[in-house]
């Protein structure tokens, strides 16, 4: 009974804002929600190596502009139609992570956490470097730019990793992930192939991340490409991630609501930035007292309620 | 001067001891024998305040010692030695005996205490400016021993003095041993060698599975049969 | 006219990688003795050099002579946070302690720049007082004031550490606790006020960096990243422990990048870090294994 209603509630989800953009135009809305889409997709995609996997990758943003940059070359200049562009965002992530992984995961625990955000650094740096540019989207697009496709890319890549994340979930793939995330060694030696696992969960993680960033070049009116692969990337889906609720399929989404509605509220008496460090201070109370996150704080509190109830 | 009675101590959630009592009068020595992993360390850790009992109570000279950090418990003159002896590798013996008179009031009579520790342990002076890691394994117990001294303790326990030693040296640390404690210093050994143990003891314990199973006279218990047969091996 | 460049090039990397040994040895000390990696290291060096700004600003009081303050200022403020939020931590298990006191951190970092853009807005904040801009000759080299000055900072600064460390009993107790944590509480060290004060230490060290950053070159509230990153190639270079190693490799690094700026222009910064992840990853101990 519980499955069909929860099944029920999300399909109506799914198609409200399927119809969404059918029932208004209003642009603040679209972006509004389209902003809250990527980042359930970016944060998501972050969940698997982060929050199932334990790995906690500060170098997402690399995988997110490789992705972006990927995608738009894809699209704009080699002049491929706009899915392959986004799926080859994916693959070239994916590519990258496959040349880098077996290297990345020599590094544990902490070293793990501080080498990859380094690495995004140095590909931060380089980009800047090499391509300092602005990549302006062509006067022709420009003119006839219209938000709706937009929003519905984002959508649907916001379903696939939800998706993605609950076959997961599921699977006998997830229950190796976690095993590793609870100890590691105790996965070892119970016969998980944890390196295998990593690398899986690293691929999954950055095809997912690389797809995301294809939503980012078909969106982006102009923008430079060492700034795709600013941490802000990173740490925007690892706090929304934390907050949200970490290994959870529900918190990340949560997080990604609360976190744009909170953008969009403090933006409109304080000057930008403050949401992040709303979320900072959410984030280290998470990590001392409530590691489940707001998932966690909402169960106990409906147990509350309902044992009230009774 | 020490009493210990009725604690429970926790590892996490799995709980070590159940119901220790024990009793170090002035002056004494007493040794706890048991096999390894009985929680022989477990209480002396306890005592030394690393570990806090989740009941029962601690006192040594009228004082309260169960909620007591461990600084506080060296201040009022009980020093543990610990297992593997913590010597501090990377620091010159002179440094880590000068750290054994960490508190204000043994640090006052820090150059006394240093000399009367040379005393008993002279190849310490010859060593002072060399670094601990150096050391073998018998000057390094004789450091710990040393170090211990230096905070001037009334009470002086000590884990596995004997561990991984040669007999020779053994027997030479358990003569300082009792040098000290005849200079009024009491001792609380903890020993899996059982014969030295009861040698050295006027009293022991014997602990299994976290629990004091008999306590009496070391005299008493050497000659006691089911003593010889589990923990003498001669029967 | 070459020995000239040569020799330019190398006092520019000695006096800018002296201020990165300075910023080094305050991240190495954390990590050393309390297994804290303080990710906000680098924010709270931002802070430092804010708060000289404001003296200078403000009270018209020189960076130089502000120095005991910041480092004062910042010691109080590390005291703050250690006790409200890596306090509790310390009690845990060595792995999760140095994972979860890592994420606080990271939650401080960033906090500290969203409040300093709200406090000090976001633009470039630098000193300079009547002195810099002036330099004085040497052997066909010119040598700044300013970066004189930061040089001789630095050297003061992690000499006194050195000596704090070595020869009084509570840089002995520092150290003995960063070697053997259960010894030390046995010999009756009070390990919390030991982490306590090394935490504030440390941020103290940042604090004072901060001022020669911002002496030097210039603050911005989204700074901190960057020390922070420059802080754990120095100590990566210098392995854990000693502070006279994160200093020389302090000035190794700067002179590195100084000499290969020449060659490398802008990859030079990618190339420290490129150096950090491949000691990172074929050192089996992880970066700071003991020496």
């Amino acid at each position: 009974m519980n499955n069909w209603k929860q099944f029920s509630i999300n399909g109506g989800i799914l198609v409200l804002l399927i119809l969404v953009p059918l029932i208004t135009s209003r642009t603040d809305v679209l972006t509004w929600l389209y902003l809250t889409l990527v980042y359930i997709a970016l944060s998501q995609s972050w969940n698997i190596i982060g929050g199932y996997t334990g790995q906690i990758n500060l170098g997402h943003a690399a995988f997110f502009g490789i992705g972006a940059l990927a995608a738009r070359y894809i699209w704009l200049h080699f002049g491929l139609p706009l899915p392959l562009a986004v799926l080859g965002g994916g693959l070239a992530s994916m590519i990258f992570a496959l040349a880098i992984g077996v290297l990345v995961f020599r590094l544990k625990g902490i070293y793990f956490i501080i080498g990859t955000l380094v690495l995004a650094e140095i590909l931060r740096l380089i980009f800047y470097t090499i391509l300092p540019e602005a990549d302006v989207m062509p006067m022709k697009l420009l003119g006839a730019y219209s938000l709706v496709p937009r929003y519905y890319l984002s959508l649907l890549i916001a379903v696939i990793t939800v998706a993605v994340v609950y076959w997961i979930s599921r699977s006998r793939l997830g229950l190796g992930l976690m095993s590793i995330r609870d100890d590691e060694d105790a996965a070892e030696a119970s016969g998980v192939d944890t390196q295998r696992y990593k690398l899986l969960a690293f691929n999954i993680s950055t095809f997912l991340a690389g797809l995301t960033g294809g939503i980012y070049a078909y969106y982006s009116a102009a923008f430079r490409a060492g700034g795709l692969f600013e941490p802000v990337w990173t740490f925007d889906a690892v706090i929304i991630v934390f907050v949200g609720g970490v290994g959870t399929i529900a918190g990340p989404i949560i997080g990604s609501v609360f976190f744009v509605l909170l953008k969009q509220i403090l933006s409109l008496y304080l000057p930008g930035g403050l949401h992040v460090a709303v979320f900072g201070v959410l984030f280290i109370i998470v990590v001392l007292y409530l590691p489940g996150g707001l998932i966690e704080l909402m169960t106990k509190f409906r147990k509350r309620t309902s044992a009230g109830d009774q | 001067m020490l009493e210990v009675n009725n604690i429970d101590v926790y590892h996490g959630n799995l709980q070590a001891l159940w119901d220790v009592s024990l009793e170090v009068g002035e002056g004494e020595r007493v040794s706890l024998i048991g096999a390894n992993g009985a929680g022989k360390t477990t209480i002396v850790e306890t005592v030394s305040g690393l570990l806090t009992p989740a009941s029962g109570s601690m006192v040594f000279n009228g004082v309260r010692l169960d909620k007591e950090p461990s600084q506080r418990v060296v201040r009022l003159g009980v020093c543990l030695v610990p297992e593997e002896r913590g010597i501090f590798f990377g620091m010159s013996v002179l440094e880590n005996l000068e750290l054994g008179a960490f508190h204000k009031k043994s640090r006052k009579v820090k150059d006394e205490t240093l000399e009367s520790v040379y005393g008993l342990f002279p190849l310490l002076k010859d060593r002072s400016r060399q670094v601990a890691g150096t050391l073998s394994g018998g000057e390094q117990q004789m450091l710990a021993i040393g170090r211990g001294l230096m905070s001037k303790p009334k009470l002086l326990m000590l884990d596995e003095p004997s561990l991984g030693l040669a007999p020779i040296i053994v027997k030479n640390i358990f003569e300082v041993i009792k040098q000290i404690n005849r200079s009024g210093v009491s001792i609380l050994l903890v020993e899996q060698n059982v014969r030295i143990a009861l040698g050295l003891a006027q009293r022991a314990y014997i602990i299994e599975n976290g629990r004091i199973i008999q306590h009496g006279d070391a005299k008493d218990l050497l000659s006691d049969e089911q003593v010889k047969d589990a923990y003498l091996g001669t029967g | 006219m070459m020995f000239g460049l040569v020799a330019q090039t190398f006092i520019n990397g000695i006096t800018i990688g002296a201020m990165y040994g300075l910023i080094a040895v305050g991240l190495s000390l954390t990590f050393g003795v309390m297994k804290i990696l303080n990710v906000a290291h680098g924010e709270f060096l931002m802070i430092g050099g804010y708060i000289a700004f404001w003296l200078f600003t403000r009270y018209d009081i020189d960076p130089l002579l502000g120095l005991p303050l910041v480092a004062i200022a910042l010691f109080l403020f590390g005291a703050v946070f250690y006790k409200i939020l890596f306090s509790g931590l310390v009690k845990f298990h060595e792995e999760i302690k140095m994972k979860n006191t890592l994420l606080v951190a990271f939650g401080l970092s960033l906090i500290f720049p969203q409040v300093a853009r709200w406090l000090w807005t976001a633009d470039e904040r630098g000193i300079t007082p009547f002195y810099s801009g002036g330099s004085f000759p040497i052997l066909g080299v010119r040598i700044g004031y300013v970066p004189l000055a930061g040089l001789i900072v630095a050297v003061v600064v992690i000499l006194a550490l050195h000596l704090l460390l070595t020869k009084t009993y509570f840089g002995k107790s520092v150290r003995a606790t960063s070697e053997n944590y259960k010894a030390a509480k046995l010999v009756g060290i009070n390990v919390n006020r030991t982490y306590l004060v090394t935490f504030s230490l440390g941020a103290a060290l940042a604090g004072l960096a901060g001022v020669l950053v911002v002496m030097t070159q210039a603050v911005v509230p989204d700074m901190g990243m960057a020390w922070t990153i420059k802080a754990l190639i120095v100590v990566v270079l210098a392995g854990i422990g000693s502070v006279g190693g994160a200093f020389f490799a302090g000035i190794l690094l700067g002179v590195i990048e100084s000499v290969s700026a020449i060659f490398m222009g802008p990859y030079t910064v990618a190339l420290g870090m490129g150096i950090f992840l491949l000691i990172l990853m074929f050192r089996p101990q992880g970066l700071f294994g003991k020496a």
